[in-house]
This record gives structure tokens, sequence and C-alpha cells, in this order.
């Protein structure tokens, strides 16, 4: 069984004739450790599938199964337990809590599923040595740069061990340099644990290193590039 | 408690990274709203309570004893008083002896005898004037000439109520007498006796009872009002420390003495007016501390909801990553509890550490009363908790307006 598993998904907005018609029936499947990359021009529906996709957002139309579950039909309350304890979120825009330290950002979801201050301490440490921000564990977001801070969303979307990550265009705001190291970071995660991990990117170069590329315009998936 | 720890940890961070300058004003606000909410009620029951304090060191005491229903007087005056006298605790206590006279003035001077007499009906109390001095200090409200002498006859205390000089203020509402002064002679007629005394000071006190009243020695009263059997009309009685009246009342009542007069204690005693005026006060001031816990309400509902609007888009971020609605409720409803405690730590320190202290040295001057500030700490908790949950609605609304909102919408900052 594919850990993502999505049917005919469509997503519509507005109403009567200002009805725009963003995602015209995906078909989507990730297997239980893919790396699948989506791309395509602004405009093509592509942060629309990932919230469709991420239980973010209610698709108009069709199924979804994300490990099994059936998550369209979880009320609100299941639904963010759901992505607390399955889904990891990397957003454009970095999106720490400003009034929390790094480390304090990491521990969040761990918190929040009950763990032990200490060990959700640690923990966090942990995972802010794996994206190289070790010493950096009580800086505000504001006193770290823009690669630092995606970086600590990266240590956040992990350290819950979560089923897929989410990515959507995570170096859309960083230099090269940054925008490479977090993608070293994803790929390594990939290659090294095997997690799954669906990212949206502008850069072809970005998604050489997944296993598959879908390739979408005007709300249709239009090509699969099949890559290992 | 999970969800609790995370509400702690985001309203904490929140009040820790807030400019400090407005957390202070927040908390300013709050202490007013909570002085607000004690002191104004504490300085108008703090006046009546000021005017009862002084009704009771100066008229009626702590204990007063009259007489039985269907009793023209106290019976067996002598054997209560030789009674009183046997307790430890009664420091003082004085007989009276009350009753309505006329009282003329400038009749000397007068040439016109077809004229105007300048008379006054006035109220006249028969006093034993050492045990009286030392019961209510009269002696202490002479404002002009001297108080009574033991064994000294002819000589007259009048209240300044009746004297036009100081009754001027208040209009034409009592009988009045002109050029009353120390010295002067007036003629006082009960019944068909009349007696002429030398008018020997002015008696004047914030206890309306005390300055619209008349004195003369008890012996000379008797005799005035033909009162052969020396049953007084009131005795009031003193005891220490304050608060063992009620004791003492029921001792006296043991002993007996109940046959012969009623006795109260000043709470039973005190005219009803003044517990009425109180209760009128106290709900005068919760009301217009009320309207102050409708303004602080409001301003922590605009601190808040202006706070969770500024922060939607993380909000939205924390309920994406799996944060509870409830876990962001809290750090709001924690923040506004955070200004509220703290504004009322404040309020209340001010109230019990200077206020109170303040008011009881420096009462504030009214013509009827000195009002002080009257805060129980029973009362004031009351009130606090009043305020501090008001405080947790109006800080949970706009939070819960605005956590409830779209996920994705709030991530977007969309609509
Ligand atoms: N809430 C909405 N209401 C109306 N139209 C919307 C809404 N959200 C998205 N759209 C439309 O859907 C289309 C796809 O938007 P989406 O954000 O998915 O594009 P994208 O592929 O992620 O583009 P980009 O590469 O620029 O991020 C756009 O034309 C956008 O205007
Ligand atoms: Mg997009």
């Amino acid at each position: 069984m594919s850990i993502i598993e999505a049917n005919n998904i469509h997503r519509k907005f507005g109403e009567g004739t200002l009805v725009t018609h963003v995602l015209k029936g995906i078909d989507f499947t990730a297997e239980q450790g893919e790396f699948v990359a989506i791309m395509g021009k602004s405009g093509a529906g592509k942060s629309t599938l990932m919230y469709q996709l991420s239980a973010l957002d209610e698709p108009t139309e069709g199924t979804l199964l994300i490990d099994g579950t059936d998550v369209l039909n979880l009320n609100e309350s299941e639904k963010t337990s759901f992505r607390l304890n399955t889904l990891g979120y990397i957003f454009q825009n970095y999106a720490l809590v400003p009034d929390l330290t790094a480390e304090e950002n990491v521990m969040l979801p761990l918190l929040m599923r009950g763990g032990a201050w200490n060990d959700a301490k640690e923990r966090a440490r942990h995972s802010l040595d794996n994206v190289d921000l070790d010493g950096k564990y009580s800086n505000l977001p504001a006193e770290l740069s823009g690669g630092e801070q995606q970086r600590v969303a990266v240590a956040r979307a992990l350290t819950g061990k979560p089923k897929i990550i989410f990515a959507d265009e995570p170096t859309a705001n960083l230099d090269s340099v940054s925008g490479r190291q977090v993608i070293d970071l994803l790929e390594h995660l990939h290659r090294d644990y095997g997690q799954t991990i669906v990212m949206v990117t502008h850069e072809r170069e970005y998604a050489m290193g997944c296993d598959r590329i879908i390739h979408m315009e005007d709300g249709i998936v239009t090509k699969v590039e099949q890559l290992k | 408690m999970r969800i609790f720890r995370i509400g702690l940890l985001l309203g904490w961070r929140q009040v820790q990274r807030a400019n400090k300058w407005t957390t202070l004003l927040i908390i300013f606000v709050m202490m007013l709203t909570f002085l607000n909410l004690i002191a104004v009620s504490g300085v108008l029951v703090g006046l009546i309570t000021g005017a009862e304090r002084a009704v009771r060191a100066e008229s009626i005491g702590d204990i007063i004893i009259s007489e039985l229903d269907g009793e023209d007087r106290i019976l067996e005056t002598e054997r209560i008083l030789k009674e009183l006298q046997s307790y430890p605790e009664i420091v003082a206590y004085a007989p009276r002896f009350d009753g309505g006279a006329t009282l003329e003035a400038n009749y000397k001077e007068r040439r016109d005898l077809s004229g105007e007499r300048d008379i006054a009906s006035v109220a006249i109390t028969g006093i034993d004037v050492e045990l009286e001095d030392k019961m209510s200090g009269l002696s202490g409200n002479i404002i002009d000439g001297e108080y009574l002498k033991e064994d000294e006859e002819g000589y007259i205390l009048i209240g300044s109520y009746y004297t036009a000089e100081f009754a001027e203020q208040f209009g034409d509402i009592f009988d009045t007498l002109d050029n009353i002064k120390p010295g002067v002679t007036v003629r006082l007629t009960v019944g068909d006796i009349s007696k002429e005394l030398v008018v020997k000071g002015l008696v004047q006190s914030k206890v309306d009872e005390v300055s619209l009243n008349t004195y003369i020695p008890e012996r000379e009263f008797r005799r005035l009002f033909g009162r052969i059997d020396r049953n007084a009309d009131r005795i009031v009685v003193r005891v220490t420390p304050e608060g063992t009246e009620d004791k003492v009342k029921a001792s006296l009542v043991a002993s007996g003495l109940d046959k012969y007069a009623k006795i109260q204690t000043f709470e039973e005693g005190k005219p009803k007016f003044i517990t009425d005026i109180k209760n009128t006060m106290n709900l005068l001031g919760t009301f217009i501390g009320s309207i102050g816990i409708v303004v602080a309400s409001i301003t922590i509902f605009i601190i808040i909801f202006i706070n969770a609007l500024s922060r939607r888009p993380q909000i939205g971020i924390l309920k994406g990553i799996g944060i509870e609605r409830k876990a962001i409720e809290v750090a709001y409803v924690l923040q506004a509890a955070f200004y509220a405690l703290l504004g009322s730590a404040l309020g209340a320190l001010l109230t019990y550490g200077f206020l109170l202290g303040y008011f009881e040295r420096n009462p504030i001057k009214f013509p009827f009363s000195d009002g002080i500030l009257v805060a129980p700490p029973d009362e004031t908790f009351l009130r606090f908790l009043i305020l501090f949950a008001v405080t947790l609605v109006a800080g949970f609304l706009p939070a819960w307006l605005i956590v409830r909102q779209n996920t994705l919408n709030s991530i977007l900052g969309r609509k």
C-alpha cells in the first residue's frame, strides 16, 4: 500500500460564475521512503496540491488516504492531532515562532505530544546538531540568518520522526549556498533514514536528487519523470 | 496538562519578549481598575463608617441601655449603674436624662415688647458632668467657652446648631438664637417653670445629636423636669477592648438587668439609616467600580486582540504543525491572567500597605464625618475574583476569535 494515495483531487475556489478551478482531477501516490518533487510554472497549482495532500485544506472532490487513514473524514481536532503525529512541514517562509528560541521552536511538537521537558530539549538539541546549528540553541529566530531559520524549521519538521515531510519551496527565500544546504539535508534524510518527502521546487537542479518528478500545468499532472 | 504547558510556554515568552513599557502600562491600567473597584466603594462606605465611628465615640457608645417597651424610663437606674461598676471591661458609662424645653435669648435687650421673641425649642440632656465627659469626651467638643463643672449650678452648654452663626450654613432648618456666646444669659422654660441660665460653652461635633442638643447637670435637670425618681432615659456604656460588647451585654442580661431596661450593643442600637446608607454607598461604589471593570475588560480585549491578530500567521503555523487550538488560547488567557494578577497585587499592596493607614491617619474631612477607607479583605478578595474572571474572559474571547479561523488562511494571511 502506498503511503499517500490521492485520487481524482479537485479544488475549486469561489462560487457561481466566479469559480476558479485550480486542481482538475489529480491522482497522486507516493511510496514509503520515496522522495517526490513537484514542479511546474507559477500558478500551476503546486502549493494548492500540497495543502490538499497534507491535510491543511480540503479538496472539493476526490479521495485521500495517508498511511491508511481517510484524512478527509477526520474532524478538525483529529486532523490537528494527525498532522502532529504523522506529518512534518517546512514552509517557504521559515514559519518559526518569533518569541521562542531555536530550541524551543523545535521542542514544540514534542511537548505537544506530551514529551517530558528535558527529553524534548535533548532531542531538539540533537536535531539542531544534525542541521549544523549547535551553539545556536538559544538564539531567537530574529537572531538567525534565513538559511539558519529554515534549517531550524527542518529540524522542527524532523524531530517528531514524522511519516511524511512536506516542503513547499523550502529554498525560495534563500541564497544558493543556503538553499543547497537545505536540499542536501533533505537528501541525506531520505538516503540515510528512508524519510518520505514531498517537495515543491522551481529549481530542476534541486529536484535531481529525488526519486520522481511530477510536472504540473494548469491544475493537472502533465508528466511524470522517474529518476531512480 | 500538556496543553497548559505549551500555553504557558507560548504565553510567558510573549510577555517576556513584549515591550517592557507596554507591559508596565497594561499592568498600571489593571492596577487602577483594581483600585477603582476597591477604593471608590471603600471611600464611600468609609465616609459612613467615619460617621458611625463618631456616633459610637461621642454619642451612643458600645452598649446602650434604654427604657423597656411600655416604660417611660430605665427602671432601677441606680442599681444598674452600680452593677456596671463591677465589670472590668466597662471603662466608662454615663446616665442621660432627655427632655425638651424652650430657650429664650436676648429678652433683656428687647425694647419692643410686641415684637417677635428670640425663642427656640431645644432638646436638652441632663448629664453627670464627670461621667459624661469620661464617656463621650464632651468637653473636647467645646468650641467656645468652657465645659460644665461638677456642683456648679446655673450654667448651660448649647449645641452650635441652635446658634444663628453656626446654623447659617444649614439654612432655616432649626430654631436658632442670636448672639449666643459664653457669659450670655438665657431663659429655659419647661412647662410653667422657667429658669435663667448662663451659657458656659458652645458644643460642636460632626455627630448631629451632639450639636443639636443642650446640656445641663442632671440634678438641675431632674429638678426642672420634676423627675424625683432618679431614673434615667439612657445609659451609654464604653467597653474595652472594642468588640467585647457582645460578651458584656450577655452578662448584663444574664445578671437580670434586662428586667429593668433594654440592653443593646452598638450594632443593634445604632440608627438604622446608617446601615441603609452604608449599603447604598457600597452599591454605588460597586456600580462605579463595575464601569471600571468594563473599561478594563475592553482594554484587555483590545490588547489581546491586536496581539493575536498580529500573530495570526504564526497561530496558523502552530495549528499547522499540530498544536491544539486550546493550547494557543491558553497562551493568551494566561497573558491576560498575568496582567490582572500583577495589577491587582500591586493595587492590593497599595491599598493595604499604604492607603488604609494613610486615611486612618488623615481622614477625609467631611462636614458630617471624618471619612476613612474601608476595604474588608474578604470583600476585596471577592472583587478581585470578579475582576480576574472578567479579565480571563476578555483575554479568551479575542484569542478564540482568531485561533478558530481557518488554519491555511491564517498561514497565508488570506481574508
Ligand atoms: N484561495 C484561493 N482563491 C482563489 N484562487 C486561488 C486560491 N488559492 C489559489 N488560487 C489560485 O490557484 C492557482 C494556483 O495557485 P498555487 O498557489 O497553487 O500555485 P503554485 O503552483 O504554488 O504557484 P507558485 O509557484 O507561484 O507558488 C493560482 O492561479 C491562484 O490564483
Ligand atoms: Mg506555491
